[in-house]
């Protein structure tokens, strides 16, 4: 009587499934998701309850970082631009048209104006490591205020392009400061804001869970 | 070719007639898999899924005439001073003011602005309002808060301040810069606060 052989099968298994779910699910992200932008500078938020979201599109961020210098960032490229061939022309920067090239598509800068084309002809890979000192706050005249004259500078250059139609909406104004920051440095900020006529802005915190689960802390 | 060449050539298979080998139509999808797997890691780890909350702040205007100031009954006022140490300092109204000072817990400054909305609750009742939006007439009992950081405090004790207002729902709150006066008040809180309204107004308006 011969022997009954099992059939052997072939370990193989059907990769079709796996295949389709990784590709859905690969759609997904690049549709979605969006470049994580270079963090200039580290920036530890402080948690509240508020669940507004951070507008996609045309934000002017100030950072204050834990030791209180501050940076800027804003959106748009053409605002960008706009901006700073502004600024080059009103304080004589000097900045040639590929340093405002580099500065339309630079993420965020923290240096006095007369630094800022070193920041600009440094190399991009080096950028991060430049040894930003903030933009420096005048708190007794406003006119002397680097920071009050970009932010007032940059909401006229983005009132501009929205005015030519190349972007949708004026800046929405957004404080990101540290944590730990001292407040003398944030209260900088915000008086420089309210100097300018900027009532209406807005914090960055992070997610925390409402009261009542577990209670703050 | 070659196989038809087979074909034609050794007839002697059965019945003459020979099947062409049939090849699996089936294509192997672990190198793709691989590729597409690594690629949903790579997205995963350069993008930013979750957006950051925000905060909406309404700062004061700096020039506000003393005339617009409308004055507000004292016994509705609490104040918050913000202090060093994740302390927070307060006293209720301005006349014969007590300081005391608590922390940002639930059971700490919540429970503070709890008890002060009930007293005021108790002292005035319920009162008209109209919504904002709606303008619709309502009914609601109000307190009044400011908020003044000192200079030691951090910028994560502003939020937290600002955070209980929200929980709270106090409708009415303000950030002030803290004045000379209320300084001295946290360092000595025996001495009392020599503080009257003209000033408060004047510190508010300044």
């Amino acid at each position: 009587m011969p022997k009954h052989k099992p059939k052997r099968s072939a370990p193989t298994i059907d990769m079709t499934a796996m295949c389709d779910v990784a590709f859905l699910l690969l759609t997904f992200f690049m549709l979605t998701a969006k470049a994580k932008p270079q963090e200039l500078v580290v920036v530890d938020t402080p948690s509240s309850i508020s669940e507004t979201k951070l507008p996609d599109a045309g934000t002017l961020t100030i950072m204050v970082d834990k030791d209180g210098k501050v940076f800027l960032d804003m959106a748009g490229q053409h605002t960008r631009m706009d901006l700073i061939s502004a600024m080059n022309s009103t304080y004589q920067m000097g900045l040639t048209q590929k340093e405002m090239n580099v500065f339309s598509i630079v993420g965020g800068f923290g240096v006095p104006r007369n630094q800022l084309k070193r920041f600009l002809d440094v190399e991009p890979s080096e950028r991060a490591k430049f040894p930003s000192t903030g933009i420096p706050i005048d708190s007794v005249d406003v006119n002397k205020s680097e920071l009050a004259n970009w932010i007032h500078n940059a909401r006229l250059s983005q009132f501009r392009m929205k005015q030519e139609g190349k972007v949708k909406e004026e800046y929405v104004i957004v404080v990101k400061a540290d944590a730990n920051t001292p407040y003398p440095a944030v209260q900088s900020v915000i008086n420089t804001l309210v100097d300018i006529n900027v009532n209406k802005f807005n914090l960055i915190t992070s997610m925390e869970g409402k009261p009542g689960a577990e209670g703050k802390k | 070719m070659a196989e038809i060449a087979q074909d034609s050539g050794g007839g002697h298979k059965k019945g003459g007639k020979v099947r062409s080998k049939k090849m699996s139509t089936r294509i192997d999808f672990t190198p793709m898999v691989d590729l597409g797997f690594l690629l949903i890691t790579f997205f995963m780890l350069t993008t930013t899924l979750a957006k950051p909350n925000i905060m909406a702040l309404v700062m004061p205007e700096k020039d506000i005439k003393k005339e617009d100031v409308e004055p507000v009954k004292e016994s509705k006022v609490l104040t918050l001073l913000l202090g060093a140490n994740d302390k927070v300092y307060w006293y209720e109204g301005i006349t014969d003011a007590k300081l005391d000072s608590t922390d940002y817990s639930a059971e700490g400054l919540r429970q503070v602005i709890l008890n002060k909305m009930e007293k005021v609750k108790g002292q005035f009742g319920m009162e008209d309002y109209e919504d904002f939006k709606t303008k619709e007439p309502r009914k609601g009992s109000f307190i009044n808060v400011i908020i003044k950081p000192t200079k030691d405090s951090r910028y994560k004790n502003l939020v937290d301040a600002l955070d209980e207002m929200a929980i709270t729902k106090v409708r009415y709150y303000v950030i002030l810069d803290i004045s000379k006066l209320e300084e001295e008040f946290i360092k000595n809180p025996a001495a009392g606060l020599k503080f009257n309204a003209e000033q408060q107004v004047e510190a508010a308006t300044q």
